[in-house]
């Protein structure tokens, strides 16, 4: 079982939450993006602790090398780019798990043994929470167009590289055939093929179905007229059926009683 | 770590609530606890036990655990009940086999049989099983037959009394008092009791068309030829006569075991004629009331004598003068000559009844199912109404104009008969059961000369309607019209809507109105100077003085209203020692307002040219409202003008109207009248605004958003042109509870951000007003442009936003700002939200490719949020606007019911849209109703919508534009009934969103349903109750407080930081000021938006403790928020990864378990809430371990 480390907002507060802690440990095979030896794994990290805090935290046990909140434990490894702050702002948090990078490995086992309670506004490092909060939050929130407007620009130059690179490469290949002879065939050719989307393969099968229903004779055949009103009947029985089983419903709630 | 019940996992019934008890006892030996008393605790209970089971489905487990015997004794009881999944209907399997085999002739002839004669097999089952319910059964008539006999036998036993005079009424013993007010109480003439010449069952009874829950057996009892005298039929000396003797047999039955009770009544509510009631002892009692009704042997009255024109009461015996022998004509008594008709008629009506309906089954039938329709709409009771007899004779008169034939269906003669009555109008073309050309017979004429409405039985002498007036006659051929357009309109659950939804007074009518008391009602019979009627109905002024007061009013509420009918005097009982009630014991008259919308928006009455003759009466009937002016035309009118500014005011004119006339005209001072029709006002009323319910400023919003609009297509300078701006947001719908006023912040009150022109909240102040940005979506024009990835397009639409935001500042001056989804525009103190939309984006989005190298199209919860929020929210929108446009009372409807919701804490679970279908349904699919004028009356059909509708079974069906058809709407019930179990509880189908449900997609949950269902089955009577109080409502907001002891943790919050605090149901005496200005200062800079901290408080909860607890709170100035925790995450659980959230690890038999941290949970919810919350109540007990 992990190792529990009492944990409260401040000196005020009567009881505490739990950090469960433990090593990073990660299955044979997998790769993770925490080296396992340095890393320490925390779980139920309270809402209002923030990356911030828990490096204050854990410093006493070694220096910390990076810290990561995160909503799940993360189990594959995910690209690490520095999310945009415009176009994926920080949810509001709940209950967290941390990843806490040491730079040394005798730091985890130091911080297992960590005792508590851990306070995570002090008066020396306040953490504001509640209205304050609210405000400082309200306050950030409120955008610099200029900067925007230098990321967008930013991420679509690059953009518009990484296409034309693409573009520029499918042209290349175009009608050269591959080791086994086969040539790719794309809209851009000089005879353009449908695009391969399953939309495009159900329209032609129903216009297949369409061509094929307009030549069938109906009711031609004496047979045929028999099996309409087959089916008539037996759409009238399914119909019954269903109407029955309505009805023993509503008898059941009592529906039939106008008083 | 539960209490004892939380332990047993009980079948959850969660849409079965609207009975009040418990809908199916679970198998033996799970349950055990008494239901708690009360209703509170009840839900309390309901909600927990609830709770306990995430999911609807899980009702199967209630067999878990329990003993195998009780398993089979429910699987056994589930086998009889014959629904299988619990109330839920299934999608029909047959095999094959079953459904191609060959068809019987039988089958062949019943699948025809129903094709002609029902429209379809759904209805003729139900027609048939209601039938059932209603009907008689064997047994019943066997104790019925006896009592009867019974009956006879005690009746021929009553003993003789010697002759007296009729005023010397000493003979009668102590314990009985004669059933009838005689005034003046001189009569000549002898009276002594014989046995009844003859005892005869009378009535439906007899004819097998009597219909439960109250069985009446009318019997006639013969009076003897000797104690009658000539001419007793003037000056009431026969009803005098026959009130006697039935006191006399009252007296003697009363004595006799047999009898559980003896009482008087009025026939039909004329109090002229008692009759006594029967009803048998101990537990029969309820079974039958035998109803006795004296009357004269044949032939006793000469029928030329009861003409219609003729007078038997004589004004010098009534008036107590002597004749004053000017010659004056006495004046006819229409009335009272049909009550005397009426009394010789009884055996021939039940002979030509019997003669017609015979042995014609479905005749019967139908004579049924039209008294059941009667019956719910509140017509055949009273005095004057429309009662089962007279349609049975409507029915009767149709077979022998053959327009209905004996072959016919019950379903049929429902349905030729509504037709008839839809159809005709007795009050121009009276009929008649008549067909001899006997000369001496009185004309058609003559009666419509004497009685609003004519129907002539088959003597030609009686008219059958005598009693009824135009309103409730009018009243009848509304109801039929509808009846017949809801028929022919071919819904699904016509018979549900026909036959089985009640119409109560209150929830017909847009308004109501009460006059009380009723005594003031004898001096308007003298101001109308009624006296020959007041003779004719033996002085019954509430009778005499309704119809003159029903058509005074009709006149003057003219086209505002489209119906106006009145309640009927009901029929009281009364103990036989007891004084017959007077006529104002009914104590109030209530009339019923249905309005006319396009009526209602005039504030002028446009008389005569002030030199026409008929200017004279129009000055005459507004007395001195009205008034000369001149119009734009030159011409110069008489007119009346009623003071109303706003809509609600303007719907209100017909109180002015009513109070006007009949103080004016019937000497009603407005102290008597209680209008009933804006009193619900209040709650949809802004702070200052107490004269508008927001119509208007809600369309001033719409009017500038209409502006920012035509702004944005003529912008110049995008890459691409604007092509469409849609709205989407609650105010652009007219359903926003409270509108939003311009904003005109006083800088002084915020922090300024001067580089970014926007103020900012500060923390040493109270919460700014809050302002919500309104929504809307800017389509552009196609374009191939675009990038083909999710991410690009984010950064390309978010370059649109920015140059949307430069270029309307630039070109017309407006304060805006910019953010990667959406860019904020003040324009006159309105904020707009403005959202570029990419047509394909949701496409991208879904773009999944396969292996193979297909790309196919998959929902993501983006693609469907994105398409929710720019295409299905502006379709939406813009139909709202329209369906406003076409029904004035929807906005007020819509904002009642979404308070209403709100204001039981209940807002965060159900969405803003589906709230707004749901009151749309009751514009779109009114019946039996016609669409509600009023916000009162539908408010109250929301919540009857609310409680009554089976979720389970039925989506609701909401035909935006009429665009559904018939077959569309078959086709949509049957995908639903197969894709039930992925269908969220709530399922609301328009015709832009057939088969998923977006609004409901996330809630509400069956629990928080059932609990909605729970709270409008318990409001709608109470508020029902305080509305047709003529004394007057009470506290209108009762319903309107959430009951706040179920929740396990209150938390209180600080007024100061709750920016809409005023907006609370009970609005607080003071507030806090929110920067506000009062006149509009020079501003340019962004008002804070959308900062409302009691909602971020509650998302940060909702995110941290979602998984343990709910969170409910009104949104309109709540100050606390309720919190209920889970059962099911209370359970001690194994030490999980993906569990520890906010738990802790305790030791339960030495094994270590995770529990809940409910000490550390309770403080942080003040630390979260630091500032806005001010305490934290833990109320239960139950976490503890």
């Amino acid at each position: 079982a992990p190792e529990a480390i009492p944990i409260k907002f401040s000196e005020k507060q009567q009881s505490s939450h739990y950090l469960y802690v433990r090593e990073h440990k990660v299955r044979e095979g997998t790769k993770s993006p925490w080296p396992p030896k340095r890393t320490l794994f925390v779980l139920n990290v309270p809402p209002y602790c923030t990356e911030e805090c828990l490096l204050r935290l854990l410093s006493p046990c070694g220096p910390v090398q990076s810290v990561e909140l995160q909503e799940k434990p993360e189990l594959a490894e995910s690209p690490k780019e520095p999310p945009s702050k415009f176009f994926h702002p920080k949810p509001v948090p709940g209950f967290q798990v941390a990843y806490v990078l040491f730079q040394k490995p005798g730091s985890v086992s130091a911080a297992l043994a960590l005792k508590g309670p851990l306070l995570v506004s002090t008066e020396s490092h306040p953490v504001r929470s509640g209205v304050l909060k609210w405000i400082r939050d309200y306050t950030d929130s409120v955008p610099d167009p200029e900067a925007l407007r230098v990321e967008v620009d930013a991420f679509m130059e690059t953009y518009d590289r990484k296409i034309a690179e693409e573009e520029a490469k499918a042209k290349e290949e175009e009608g050269v055939p591959d080791e086994e002879d086969w040539v790719k065939v794309t809209r851009r050719g000089r005879r353009p093929v449908l695009p391969r989307t399953e939309a495009a393969s159900l329209r032609v099968l129903e216009r297949e179905r369409r061509k094929r229903a307009r030549k069938e004779l109906l009711n031609f055949y004496a047979w045929q007229h028999r099996e309409t009103k087959m089916e008539h009947i037996a759409q009238l029985r399914k119909k019954f059926e269903e109407d029955k089983q309505r009805i023993e419903l509503m008898r059941a709630q009592r529906k039939f009683r106008p008083y | 770590m539960r209490t004892e019940r939380g332990l047993n996992s009980s079948s959850l019934k969660w849409l079965m609530a609207r009975k009040r008890r418990r809908p199916c006892l679970p198998p033996l030996g799970s349950y055990s606890p008494l239901p708690p008393t009360g209703m509170r605790s009840w839900n309390h209970h309901y909600m927990q036990e609830a709770l306990k089971s995430p999911k609807c489905q899980v009702m199967e487990s209630a067999l878990e655990g329990t003993g195998k015997e009780g398993k089979k004794e429910s699987l056994k009881k589930r086998k009889m009940a014959g629904s299988p999944g619990e109330g839920l209907l299934q999608p029909v399997k047959l095999s094959r086999a079953e459904l191609y085999k060959e068809p019987t002739n039988e089958e062949l002839s019943r699948l025809r049989e129903t094709e002609s004669l029902f429209h379809s097999s759904l209805l003729r089952l139900q027609v048939e099983e209601l039938l059932k319910e209603v009907r008689l059964s064997e047994k019943k008539k066997e104790r019925i037959d006896a009592f009867l006999r019974e009956v006879n036998q005690r009746i021929m036993r009553v003993p003789s009394t010697p002759e007296t005079e009729l005023t010397n009424q000493a003979w009668l013993p102590d314990g009985v008092q004669v059933p009838i007010h005689q005034v003046p109480y001189t009569v000549k003439g002898r009276f002594h009791f014989l046995p009844p010449a003859q005892v005869t069952v009378v009535g439906s009874y007899l004819l097998g068309t009597c219909i439960r829950p109250d069985i009446n057996v009318d019997v006639a009892l013969t009076i003897p030829r000797e104690i009658l005298q000539d001419k007793d039929g003037l000056n009431q000396r026969y009803f005098r006569k026959r009130a006697l003797y039935l006191a006399h047999v009252a007296h003697h039955l009363a004595k006799d075991p047999l009898f559980g009770s003896v009482r008087f009544s009025y026939t039909n509510g004329c109090h002229l004629k008692p009759s006594l009631l029967l009803r048998p002892h101990g537990k029969d009692e309820r079974l039958v009331t035998v109803r006795l009704h004296p009357c004269p042997p044949p032939d006793f009255f000469r029928p030329c004598r009861l003409l219609p024109s003729k007078s038997n009461v004589r004004s010098a015996w009534y008036q107590g003068q002597s004749p004053s022998g000017d010659g004056s004509p006495e004046p006819p008594t229409p009335h009272y000559n049909t009550w005397l008709l009426q009394d010789t008629a009884l055996e021939s009506h039940v002979q030509l009844l019997s003669a017609v309906l015979g042995s014609a089954s479905g005749l019967k039938d139908g004579v049924a199912l039209l008294k059941v329709w009667l019956r719910q709409r509140e017509l055949d009771k009273g005095l004057g109404g429309f009662s089962g007899f007279l349609v049975s004779m409507v029915v009767a008169f149709l077979v022998s104009t053959r327009k209905i034939h004996t072959t016919m269906s019950g379903y049929q003669v429902l349905r030729s008969t509504l037709q008839f009555l839809a159809s005709t109008d007795l009050t121009v073309n009276g009929i008649s059961l008549c067909f001899s050309s006997d000369p001496s017979l009185p004309a058609l004429a003559d009666f419509h000369q004497a009685f609003p409405v004519v129907f002539l039985d088959s003597s030609g002498r009686l008219n059958l309607c005598a009693d009824i007036t135009t309103s409730t006659y009018h009243q009848v051929q509304h109801e039929a019209r509808l009846s017949m357009a809801l028929l022919d309109s071919k819904a699904d659950d016509g018979f549900q809507l026909l036959l089985m939804t009640p119409k109560p007074m209150i929830r017909a009518f847009d308004h109501i109105v009460h006059l009380r008391p009723l005594s003031r009602l004898q001096a308007a019979c003298h101001r109308l100077k009624l006296w020959p009627e007041l003779q004719d109905l033996g002085g019954d002024y509430v009778s005499a003085a309704l119809g003159p007061l029903t058509t005074l009013l009709e006149q003057g509420l003219g086209s505002r209203v489209q119906l106006l009918a009145h309640s009927r005097p009901p029929v009281s009982e009364w103990d036989i020692s007891q004084e017959p009630p007077k006529h104002r014991d009914p104590g109030v008259l209530t009339l019923g307002l249905l309005l006319r919308p396009e009526g209602l928006t005039s504030v002028l009455e446009l008389g005569p040219e002030a030199d026409q003759p008929e200017a004279a009466d129009f000055r005459q009937f507004w007395g001195s409202r009205s008034e000369l002016r001149r119009f734009q035309d030159g011409a110069i009118r008489e007119a009346v003008v009623w003071e109303a500014a706003s809509m609600a005011q303007k719907r209100l004119i017909p109180h002015q109207v009513v109070t006007h006339l009949l103080a004016l005209h019937a000497d009603i001072p407005d102290t008597c009248v209680h209008y009933t029709g804006g009193l619900l006002d209040a709650l949809i009323q802004g702070l200052k605004e107490t004269s508008s319910t927001g119509e208007e400023a809600l369309a001033a919003a719409v009017r500038c958003y209409d502006d920012l609009s035509r702004l944005l297509w003529g912008l110049d300078g995008l890459p691409l042109t604007v092509s469409a701006v849609q709205g989407a947001h609650p105010v652009l719908r007219y359903t926003e509870v409270f509108p939003p006023t311009p904003v005109r912040p006083a800088h002084s009150f915020y922090e300024q951000l001067r580089e970014r022109a926007s103020l900012l909240p500060r923390p040493d102040k109270p919460c700014p007003a809050y302002v919500e940005p309104m929504t809307v979506v800017c389509h552009l024009e196609g374009s191939g442009q675009w990038p083909q990835d999710a991410e690009a397009i984010r950064r390309v639409r978010a370059a649109f936003q920015l140059r949307l935001a430069e270029l309307l500042t630039q070109q017309h001056g407006l304060p805006c700002r910019a953010t990667a989804t959406h860019t904020d525009v003040l324009k006159d103190g309105f904020v707009f939200r403005i959202r570029v939309a990419y047509q394909r984006e949701p496409q991208i989005l879904k773009e999944t490719r396969s292996p193979a190298g297909m790309i196919s199209l998959r929902d993501t919860p983006a693609s469907l949020r994105l398409e929710r929020d720019t295409r299905q929210l502006p379709l939406l929108t813009s139909a709202l606007h329209g369906l406003q446009q076409q029904h004035p009372a929807f906005s007020g409807v819509a904002r009642l019911a979404k308070r209403w919701v709100r204001a039981q804490l209940l807002g965060g679970e159900l969405t803003d849209e589906s709230l707004d279908l749901v009151a749309a349904a009751l514009f779109l699919h009114p019946e039996p109703f016609s669409p509600p004028s009023s916000p009162q009356v539908g408010f109250l059909r929301f919540l009857f919508l609310i409680s009554t509708f089976d979720w389970k079974n039925n989506p609701l069906i909401v035909n935006l534009n009429n665009e559904l058809t018939v077959e569309e709407q078959v086709e949509i019930r049957s995908v639903f009934l197969a894709t039930r179990a992925k269908l969220p509880v709530m399922v609301i189908v328009t015709p832009q969103d057939r088969k998923s449900s977006v609004w409901t997609q996330d809630g509400p949950s069956p629990q928080i349903l059932h609990q909605l269902v729970i709270l409008a089955a318990e409001a709608l009577p109470v508020l029902e109750k305080q509305l047709m109080d003529p004394r007057g409502p009470g506290d209108i907001r009762t319903v309107f407080r959430p009951p706040l002891d179920m929740y396990d943790v209150l938390i209180r919050l600080a007024p100061r930081h709750i920016p809409r605090h005023r907006q609370a149901v009970d609005s607080p005496a003071a507030s806090f000021c929110r920067g506000l200005l009062s006149e509009p200062g020079p501003s340019s800079l962004m008002p804070v938006l959308g900062y409302d901290p009691p909602q971020l408080y509650l998302a940060q909860l909702r995110e941290a403790f979602g998984h343990l607890a709910l969170f409910f709170y009104d949104q309109h100035g709540g100050e606390v928020i309720g919190v209920l925790w889970k059962p099911t995450s209370f359970q001690p659980q194994p030490f999980k990864v993906s569990n520890t959230k906010g738990r802790i690890v305790v030791s339960q038999g030495g094994e270590p378990v995770m529990v809940p941290n409910v000490e550390a949970i309770l403080e942080d919810f003040a630390i979260l809430g630091e500032g806005l919350v001010q305490a934290v109540e833990a109320r239960s007990e139950r976490w503890t371990v």
